[in-house]
């Protein structure tokens, strides 16, 4: 059984965030949820002042906190490595969003469906889109994936329960990659089996020294970032992309 | 003034008391009536967000968990120190501890996205690593543990009660305290506590910070409860040296809170993490209000109790209002400025505030218990009569 990881390579990202809106096709996220997020950071003072990007999945933690946290196991492991959220499950009490340190978790605050298939309430729209799918909506993501066949992908994304990233299980269990990694225009993303030596991400992190997100709070994060380093205290996010006000 | 007849008793009905039920039914709607829509448009309605996932309802929750099982100390107080002259106070310190039990349960209700999913804790769904899958379990059992105590009170009040359930009555109220500050209310110190990503929280010594906020709140609680039933029926039903007593006791769970806040507070004040510096400057910034409702309001409670006219009516009401809402302002501090830090160190700090539909729900939530407190209280025989004190007597 493959072990999934993520490799990132910072020196050929150019924050394009193609990444994000690859993501938010592929699994039809609602507004303003980026189960992918790309951070433009502004470092240091002018005229030592540089740009830096920083891709953000979901980390599919080895040791996920929010896993331990969930309290009905919504939240859980995948052989392969990816962390899994069970929609059919999840009682919506948001403590994974609370022990996550990375911030990847997003609740559906209102019913997606209303905020998704954007109508501007417009009721000629709405007559048109009541009750149908979106052509860009996925039906991949209505199946059932990984190892408790469960309702893990997106598809019909559900009021009141947490989203978020799933390395595109949807994909990986037909031998693709995520979305993400697939439409990277710079080749910065990687993905593969971290367990094997002979992977493509293996290959990468044997060749560069990388790091991981917040390595000190132990939770062994599956995405490495390769060609950079973390961004410094002084970092300050630019150009953010926010959800909806 | 009517006079109705329920459970054998006969029960005074004052335009007063009318008025009070029907302020605190009109609350109980409001409150039910946005929950409804809550629950049909999303918690959108909230001030919730995802930088911010948990809020009023939370702290509304932890609050009253905290009153619930530091109600129990009183029942330790009649019958393991021996202290008869509190038994007016026991059986309602009882129900207080299973309306505030309640009231805790419809907090999380409230907050959760699926009531139904919800309740399938812990039966049918457990995660065994998880804070909130061991807290659900011992609501059961403490629910239970005071159901049964406050069955058997209920007996020895009417004298209907034989010497096993006496003597079970007793053991169980000793029991009950060790069962109710170390088995539930720590572990909901824990649920903080445990949560590495928030540095704010993440300290072994939350877990006894709570149990001393839960024993100083609900010392503050019976404190209000003796002042309100002595000014609702117009007889003091526990004695000067009670009202001392307990006075002195507020006092040393105010003193026991607030070593814990200093320290806390000391410790970010000198931090040099992020999450230490926006701590300090949420608490004494955005939250300077809440912070100084909380630390003025022990400095204050605490002022007037050290004299001896504090610990007596009517100084010693104050103190107790003035604790009682410290320990709120503390608990909400804690459960906002928490999440306040940002995760990672280029993010904005989260802001948040609640709505009005998060206020009306609280409102809804809080005047549902004091509804149940008003009717049960006078439904239900709270003392034996013999106990009852006059005006002038002292206790024993």
């Amino acid at each position: 059984m493959p072990k999934y990881g993520m490799v990132i390579d910072l020196d050929k990202c150019y924050g394009c965030r193609a990444c994000m809106v690859a993501c938010k096709i592929e699994n039809n996220t609602p507004e303003g949820h980026f189960w992918m997020y790309t951070f433009r950071l502004e470092e240091g003072e002018y005229p030592n002042a540089k740009t830096t990007f920083l891709p953000r999945p979901c980390m599919h933690c080895e040791d996920a906190p929010c896993v331990r946290v969930c309290p009905v196991e919504a939240r859980y492991k995948e052989d392969t490595g990816q962390t899994s959220m069970d929609w059919d499950k999840c009682i919506g009490c948001r403590y994974c969003e609370i022990a996550c340190p990375y911030g990847v978790n997003y609740f559906n605050w209102e019913d997606p469906k209303k905020i998704q298939y954007v109508d501007g309430g417009d009721p000629d729209l709405q007559a048109v889109t009541e009750g149908a799918r979106p052509p860009y909506a996925n039906p991949d993501l209505d199946g059932r994936y990984g190892e408790k066949n469960a309702h893990v992908a997106g598809g019909n994304h559900l009021k009141s329960v947490v989203g978020k990233c799933t390395f595109c299980i949807h994909r990986t269990e037909k031998g693709l990659d995520p979305a993400c990694v697939a439409n990277c225009p710079a080749f910065a993303m990687h993905f593969g089996d971290l367990d094997d030596p002979e992977s493509n991400v293996s290959q990468l992190l044997q060749e560069q020294v990388g790091f991981r997100l917040l390595e000190e709070t132990n939770t062994n994060p599956r995405v490495h970032y390769i060609g950079g380093s973390p961004p410094s205290t002084d970092a300050h996010q630019i150009e953010a992309v926010k959800g909806k006000e | 003034m009517a006079t109705i007849t329920a459970q054998g008793r006969r029960i005074d009905v004052s335009a007063g008391l009318v008025a009070w039920l029907g302020v605190l039914a009109a609350l109980i709607v409001l409150g039910f009536v946005n929950f409804i829509r809550q629950t049909v448009d999303g918690h959108h309605l909230t001030g919730l967000t995802d930088a911010n996932p948990w809020g009023l309802y939370l702290s509304g929750y932890v609050f009253f968990v905290g009153i619930s099982a530091g109600a129990t100390i009183i029942g330790l107080l009649i019958h393991g120190f021996g202290r008869k002259d509190y038994a007016p106070l026991g059986t309602r310190a009882l129900l207080v501890g299973l309306l505030s039990l309640v009231g805790a349960v419809l907090f999380i209700a409230v907050d959760v996205g699926s009531i139904p999913r919800m309740l399938r804790l812990p039966f049918l769904w457990r995660n065994e690593t998880s804070m909130f899958t061991y807290t659900s379990a011992t609501y059961y059992l403490f629910g239970l543990l005071l159901a049964v105590e406050l069955f058997l009170a209920l007996k020895i009040t009417r004298g209907q009660a034989s010497s096993t359930e006496k003597s079970l009555t007793k053991w169980l109220a000793i029991a009950i305290v060790p069962f109710a500050l170390i088995i539930v209310e720590a572990p909901h110190g824990g649920i903080f506590a445990v949560v590495k990503a928030r540095e704010f929280w993440n300290s072994p010594l939350l877990p006894p910070h709570f149990v001393s906020a839960a024993l100083l709140s609900a010392t503050a609680v019976m404190v209000l409860v003796g002042a309100a039933t002595s000014a609702a029926t117009g007889r003091r039903i526990v004695g000067r040296e009670t009202l001392s007593h307990m006075g002195i006791l507020l006092a040393f769970f105010i003193a026991l809170s607030a070593f814990f806040d200093f320290f806390d507070f000391i410790v970010f004040s000198y931090s040099d993490t992020i999450t230490g510096n926006t701590a300090w400057h949420f608490l004494s910034s955005d939250h300077l209000p809440v912070s100084i409702v909380h630390v003025g309001g022990y400095i204050l409670a605490l002022s007037i109790l050290l004299f001896k006219r504090g610990r007596e009516t009517p100084w010693l009401t104050v103190a107790a209002a003035v604790a009682l809402i410290a320990v709120a302002a503390y608990r909400y501090n804690l459960t906002i400025v928490g999440q306040a830090p940002p995760l990672l160190p280029f993010l904005d700090e989260a802001k948040y505030a609640p709505t009005w539909v998060e206020l009306s729900i609280t409102a809804g939530i809080v005047a549902f218990m004091l509804l149940g407190y008003s009717v049960l209280t006078r439904v239900l025989p709270m003392e034996e009569p013999d106990r009852t004190l006059s005006e002038n007597e002292t206790a024993p």
